[in-house]
């Protein structure tokens, strides 16, 4: 059994690169067609979509079969999108593909989804569901708001969310941990409270006048000489300051879960918590610490989207962002780098829906919905299967 | 160190609601020694322990560990003291490797705050070698086996520096050959200055291991006696609290009809591999037929194909003259098949339902459980009332949850259900996995009784010894395939032969 096991992986070895080879051929086939290429006859796609699709076949028949379809697809879908850009107009092909600013428009989008998934990382890996995550991000825009505009200064704004999402993370964390409540119903209970306390102290504090236009703002971190340095230039030179706090954060969260005896421990509470308790763990403690910090981390990302990136506050203005951090952390296999991968693949997909609504707006929408899409197809199990913590959403019951 | 015992035990109590799992229990633990401490399910064995290993906190009593009289509060405590507790459900998390098993909760580090893995493993390889324990330490736990996982959880202890190692029931969950390596090992812990307490309710491992023997029966101490002089029938005795048949009594078989034909059955399981072979062989009213073999040779899948729960990729079941391969498991128990199935929590009941609902799961629909489509509650207690009487099922009434009860109970109730059904032909499978001598007394008893009054009954089993006190016909499979029938009378060598594939190649030669 073993002996067969291990023949057939070895064979399958060639196959992969194969069926890898046809996955980005069939990229490039789409990638022909757009600026700076821009192959304006569908042949080209179709030049390298076809070997890309053989491949996928070959590799199919051969054992590699997910892979193998992989690169079908790939050739197909890149020979669909390949012949739609030679047919559509160049000089609207050159207003939507233009990569600096989509890269940059790209991490825009994809930091306050980072910060959400982070803190859902947190949450799920030490075994609580934070489906709450966009309520707390919603608390820490509007918090972040009224800290900057009430003392003055967006750091202790920033200050003023993390306290407030942490907070709201705690009513959580003593529902789902102590009461041992369902966790779905509990998170979207925050999401509602959120919604409520933030509208109702919204209108309270700013009812009349509004927010005033004035309040400070997160800076940009402007490098010096960095539009000297090409696209990578142009695209890092002039980020917020918060969008390198979220890269910091990404490193600061995998060597926390990965690399110390913390980390170890909130995976254990989240994988098997008796097994934790038995050797002297509090779970409850390591649970409690978990969805503070998820709370954090989420309200981080609201501050983010309020006084770093809009400069203002309005009414939900999360808009569902807390829910497609989680679904980035789950396409990402509740890993901090596969989880930034998927916001930044969601980002992407949003800027490239901001830059659609110019000559297309319809289409833009589709795009929209590309995250929900993804995600559906990693949880089925498509792009190997996406398995959460064996515990997550299990109460803990000590004996 | 003194001559006083490493660890002492006066007077423990606990209540638990409705019962008192402990009472006024007195236990000592020598230095050096193996004491195993032997009691039926449900004797308080288990709640004992998780009071030494602060799990549980005693109402009563004094712990006195190396003469100082301790209280524990939590694991933490107990560690600290020098106790290593290996439970019966391995405390192991799947998804990480043996090294971070060990370690965790107390990790080395370096730089303050990062983990150091390297360092770990090292400790690890350390520990496992001066043990003699073949462990890989970057091995995923979900990757190894059942006896390497309890290796992993004595290592555990012993990275702990445990000098005090609590098993409870370790030979559970193991193969007969993991069995003896384990003694093996336990032999050598003791050598180098470990004191073991040894949980079980196996009688022939207790007089194999321990030094010293202490027999609980329902929360109470009976005795401690030492090995020397000590037999499986007098512990026996003392754990049941009165005369225990070990061998089963049984008359000669009166084989009738053929109520069971199984014609060149092929199962092919989920991952694509044929693992039921051709099996053909039938078994007839007031016959009890005994398929042996070793572990995972498709004793499940032919189960399961036999009760409608696997699909069959070819051949024919036939029951009671009746034609019912692709027939469902539903159609199939309304034809008069009895289903005792292997893994009596996963399968065999639910665990969150009444054991009223429980006894009433098959014949929900039909009289006297519902009338008109309306279920009748009343008369499914009713019936639970008197079957629970029947079978002597202890530790809860109908309206008790069937996951409250122990092992053994558990399993009446799913005998109860079966057989009260009055099935032609009754499959047992595994019906003593886990239970006490009490219970495997009761259940094979019953199975006999069963075929006298005219069932065909068939069992598998893993038990050897099972196996040659209660068929009258038996079967060896081996990879799938029927490869040879014998008398009761067969040798338990010749037996082992066939079960390992010897006897087929012999006549293939």
């Amino acid at each position: 059994m073993a002996v067969r096991a291990e023949t057939a992986r070895l064979r399958t070895v060639g196959v992969r690169e194969v069926a890898v080879a046809g996955i980005v051929l069939g990229c490039f086939a789409f990638v022909l067609s757009l600026p700076p290429i821009t192959a304006r006859s569908p042949w080209w796609p179709a030049l390298a979509g076809i070997p890309a699709i053989g491949a996928g076949i070959w590799a199919t028949t051969r054992g590699a079969r997910r892979l193998g379809w992989f690169a079908v697809s790939a050739g197909i879908l890149g020979i669909a999108l390949g012949v739609l850009a030679t047919n559509a107009s160049s000089g609207h092909l050159k207003s939507v593909v233009s990569w600096t600013p989509l890269f940059a428009t790209m991490f825009v989008f994809a930091t306050p989804l980072t910060f959400a998934a982070l803190g859902g990382m947190f949450s799920e890996r030490s075994g609580v569901v934070n489906i709450g995550l966009e309520g707390m991000m919603l608390t820490g825009a509007f918090f972040a708001v009224l800290g900057t505009d009430k003392l003055g200064n967006w750091a202790l704004g920033i200050l003023c969310a993390v306290v407030a999402g942490g907070l709201m993370a705690l009513i959580h964390a003593f529902v789902s941990i102590q009461l041992r409540a369902d966790q779905i119903v509990s998170g979207t209970a925050i999401n509602f409270l959120a919604l409520g306390v933030t509208g109702y102290f919204f209108i309270q504090v700013y009812g009349d006048q509004g927010i005033p236009g004035s309040i400070s703002q997160v800076p940009s971190v402007n490098i010096p000489g960095a539009n000297h340095l090409g696209a990578i230039g142009r695209i890092f030179g002039h980020l917020n300051l918060m969008i390198w706090f979220a890269f910091a954060m990404l490193i600061l969260s995998y060597i926390v879960m990965f690399r110390t005896p913390i980390g170890l421990r909130i995976r254990a509470v989240g994988e098997h918590p008796r097994a934790a308790d038995t050797v002297g763990i509090s779970v409850y403690g390591i649970r409690y610490a978990a969805v503070v910090v998820s709370g954090m981390l989420a309200a981080l990302g609201g501050a983010y989207l309020s006084i770093g990136y809009v400069g203002s506050f309005n009414e939900n203005m999360t808009a569902g962002r807390g829910f497609i951090g989680l679904a980035a952390l789950i396409f990402g296999k509740w890993r901090p780098f596969g989880a930034f991968a998927a916001a930044l693949l969601f980002g992407f997909s949003d800027a490239l829906s901001l830059r659609f609504q110019q000559p297309w707006p319809s289409q833009a929408v589709l795009f929209r919905a590309l995250p929900y899409v993804l995600t559906l197809i990693a949880v089925a199990g498509v792009i190997g299967r996406s398995i959460p913590p064996a515990a997550s959403g299990r109460p803990y019951r000590k004996q | 160190m003194d001559e006083g015992p490493v660890l002492e035990l006066r007077g423990i109590t606990k209540q638990f609601p409705g019962v008192l799992a402990n009472d006024h229990i007195d236990f000592d633990l020598r230095d050096g020694e193996v004491h195993a401490l032997l009691g039926e399910n449900g004797a308080g064995k288990s709640t004992l322990m998780n009071i030494v290993y602060g799990l549980y906190s005693a109402d009563e009593g004094e712990i006195v560990i190396k003469g100082e009289p301790v209280k524990l509060s939590s694991p933490h405590d107990a560690i600290d003291r020098g106790i290593g507790m290996v439970h019966q459900h391995f405390m192991l998390i799947p998804v990480m490797t043996v090294t971070e098993n060990i370690v965790l909760a107390t990790e080395p580090h370096t730089a303050g705050v990062l983990l150091d893995y390297s360092g770990a493993r090292q400790r690890v390889l350390e520990i496992s070698k001066r043990f003699n324990f073949a462990i890989d330490p970057d091995a995923k736990i979900q990757n190894i086996t059942v006896g390497q996982q309890q290796r992993v959880e004595i290592l555990k202890a012993l990275y702990r520096n445990a000098d005090i190692l609590i098993l409870d029931e370790p030979t559970a969950v193991l193969t007969p050959q993991e069995a003896t390596e384990l003694f093996a090992i336990l032999k050598d812990l003791v050598a180098q200055g470990l004191s073991i307490i040894f949980i079980s309710h196996k009688l022939n491992e207790v007089l194999e291991i321990a030094d010293r023997i202490t027999v609980l029966r329902r929360g109470k101490r009976v005795e401690t006696v030492p090995r020397a002089g000590a037999t499986e029938a007098g512990l026996a005795r003392s754990m049941v609290g009165r005369e225990v048949l070990l061998r089963v009594d049984k008359g000669p078989a009166h084989p009738g009809d053929r109520l069971l034909q199984v014609e060149d059955l092929r199962v092919i399981d989920d991952r694509g591999l044929e693992v039921v072979r051709g099996v053909s062989f039938d078994v007839r009213a007031g016959e009890i037929v005994g398929i042996a073999g070793v572990d995972g040779n498709g004793q499940t899948e032919l189960i399961d194909g036999l009760a409608g729960l696997h699909k069959v990729a070819s051949g024919r079941v036939t029951i009671g003259g009746k034609e019912l391969t692709g027939a469902s498991a539903h159609i199939r128990l309304d034809e008069g098949l009895g289903h005792i199935p292997e893994d009596r929590q996963r399968r065999g009941l639910v665990l969150e339902f009444s054991l009223a609902e429980n006894i009433a799961l098959h014949d929900y629909d039909k009289p006297p459980f519902s009338r008109w489509g309306w279920l009748n509650p009343r008369r499914v207690i009713e019936r639970a009332r008197q079957l629970l009487r029947e079978f002597d099922v202890r530790g809860g009434g109908p309206q008790t949850l069937a996951g409250a009860l122990s092992g053994g109970n558990q399993q009446k109730v799913v005998v109860a259900r079966e057989v009260s059904r009055n099935p032609r032909v009754l499959i047992a499978a595994q019906p003593t996995r886990g239970l006490d001598v009490g219970a495997i007394e009761f259940v094979h008893k019953r199975l006999v009784a069963e075929r006298d009054g005219g069932r065909a009954v068939l069992l598998v089993s893993l038990e050897l010894d099972e196996i040659l006190s209660l068929s009258d016909r038996i079967l060896v499979i081996y990879e799938g395939q029927i490869v040879g029938e014998f008398t009761p009378d067969v040798g338990e060598e010749q037996l082992g032969i066939a079960m390992t594939g010897g006897r087929r190649s012999e006549a293939a030669a």
